[in-house]
């Protein structure tokens, strides 16, 4: 099941975002390496702000499977803070209609190519409904440019933003690569391309507000 | 493991050292992009991709998806404008096992020149032999795009030229210029094959012959039955690939039994 929660609602769903954080630790600092500010054993960063929105995919047993973090780009984007150069088409880094996902995360517990394929399609679904429920243009984000086939494989509607630049040294480098910035325009048919490449009829479920899911199944708190 | 970008800290100091870009290849792959975006006739498609590759000065090109361990019908070309004799010999020879520029993808999945290819080692007579074939239509140098997907299925899209332009730049452009070309002409392949299923249909003979295909008998199996020669049961194979575009019997299984043409 994937429920989005707000980064304003840390206290109150604290179970989730204290397991969020704690595989946040695990994935990118215990397992890539990555020097990022932590403490306890979690991982938060100056993204993690009460304007945040967390999407989570989590299975029977309270596990969470997959997450990934919507910032709104106005006052919150690595994109505009680090890495502007890696927008070529004058294009503003920063609007009140584009959010930037940061953060993902997909570990199935059983892992096939399948598997993985089902689960981010799950979460880019949510995604999206949440967007246009928002009434959102664009969502966008960072990648290592050697996973841009994957999206553009997902949607065709995968709008880049310039061409990809290296970071940490460049390819060939331990740690180091090249990453560029791309773009969905925000819309169901960005949903229709991922049901067809996942080969759904539909789409799975809804996503599910942690406010109003704690009110109707008192169950998720026992998480 | 998807992607995540975000050891921003140590890329601060790159930030600083780096020059925005103002040059033309930017923007100029930007919009092929969006012009790409916009077409769906396969045909068009080709002419785009042509197009943007000859301004690179890369007068030919061949993109494909590779056969690989339990994928064998994922075989295929996609788009080709090298000269047919020169693919059909390469083929017949089995040269992809042995060319260097595509073994390279052993070691790297990112894209690479055929002078990258050569610099790094001394070359065996075939492989060296191979590299020469492809010179002798006029082509010096070419980039070679590795493309892997979701599916784990591996597609190369391979663009060569007399003197193309390869500089680093150019090399970031035609990264995404393939990885755009290949998916659109993919889908555009795909929708083509679903809207019209104008494949020239098989006859009787060759329907029923790859009946006993797709249940794994061989040819003298399938002439025994059918009480005919083996040398005709083939030459009715061959014509059942053509006619389904098909490279490779168990493909033309698969495309026999996608237009209905046979059951299992």
């Amino acid at each position: 099941m994937i429920i989005m929660l707000r980064g304003s609602e840390r206290e109150q769903n604290s179970k989730f975002f204290d397991q969020l954080f704690r595989l946040r630790h695990e994935v990118f600092v215990v397992g890539r390496g990555w020097s990022l500010p932590t403490g306890n054993g979690r991982e938060t960063d100056q993204y993690d702000v009460d304007e945040a929105v967390y999407f989570l995919d989590i299975n029977e047993d309270g596990v969470i499977e997959s997450s990934v973090r919507a910032t709104p780009t106005m006052n919150h984007s690595l994109l505009a803070d680090y890495f502007p150069h890696l927008i070529e088409n004058g294009m503003p880094a920063r609007a009140p209609d584009v959010y930037e996902c940061t953060r993902y995360i997909v570990m199935p517990s059983r892992k096939s190519r399948d598997t993985i394929r089902a689960a981010k399609a799950r979460l880019l679904i949510a995604l999206f409904q949440w967007a246009i429920k928002e009434k959102l243009s664009y969502l966008q984000t960072v990648i290592d440019a050697g996973t841009l086939g994957s999206f553009v494989e997902m949607s065709p509607k995968t709008i880049p933003l310039g061409l990809s630049h290296p970071y940490g040294g460049g390819r060939g480098v331990a740690g180091g690569g090249e990453c560029i910035a791309i773009r969905w325009p925000v819309g169901q048919h960005v949903i229709d391309d991922v049901l067809e490449y996942v080969g759904w009829p539909e789409s799975p479920e809804s996503v599910y507000d942690a406010e109003v899911m704690r009110s109707s199944s008192p169950a998720l708190e026992v998480i | 493991m998807w992607f995540i970008i975000s050891d921003y800290s140590s890329f601060r100091p790159w930030l600083d050292q780096m020059n925005t870009e103002k040059d033309v290849y930017g923007k100029r792959t930007l919009d092929f992009v969006e012009r790409l975006q916009k077409l769906t006739k396969y045909e068009e498609i080709c002419v785009e991709i042509q197009k943007e590759l000859e301004w690179f000065g890369l007068s030919c090109v061949t993109a494909w998806s590779m056969p690989g361990p339990g994928r064998p019908h994922d075989e295929g070309i996609l788009l080709n404008t090298r000269p047919q004799d020169y693919i059909d010999n390469y083929k017949e020879k089995k040269y992809l096992i042995h060319d260097r520029l595509i073994t390279e993808m052993r070691q790297t999945l990112h894209p690479y020149s055929w002078k990258d290819v050569q610099e790094r080692r001394k070359l065996s007579k075939l492989e060296q032999k191979i590299i020469d074939e492809g010179r002798d239509f006029g082509m010096h140098d070419g980039l070679i795009i590795p493309i892997v997907t979701m599916s784990g299925s591996v597609s190369v899209i391979s663009p060569c030229g007399d003197d193309p332009d390869l500089s680093q730049r150019a090399r970031s452009a035609l990264e995404i210029i393939g990885i755009y070309s290949q998916q659109a002409l993919k889908r555009a392949l795909i929708r083509e094959q679903r809207d019209d299923a104008a494949h020239t249909p098989l006859t009787p003979r060759e329907r029923e012959i790859m009946q006993w295909v797709a249940i794994g008998k061989s040819d003298d199996e399938i002439a025994e039955i059918l009480n005919i020669g083996a040398t005709t049961v083939t030459s009715h194979v061959e014509n059942a690939k053509k006619k389904l575009d098909a490279f490779r019997r168990t493909y033309a299984v698969v495309q026999a039994i996608r237009f209905g043409e046979i059951s299992l």
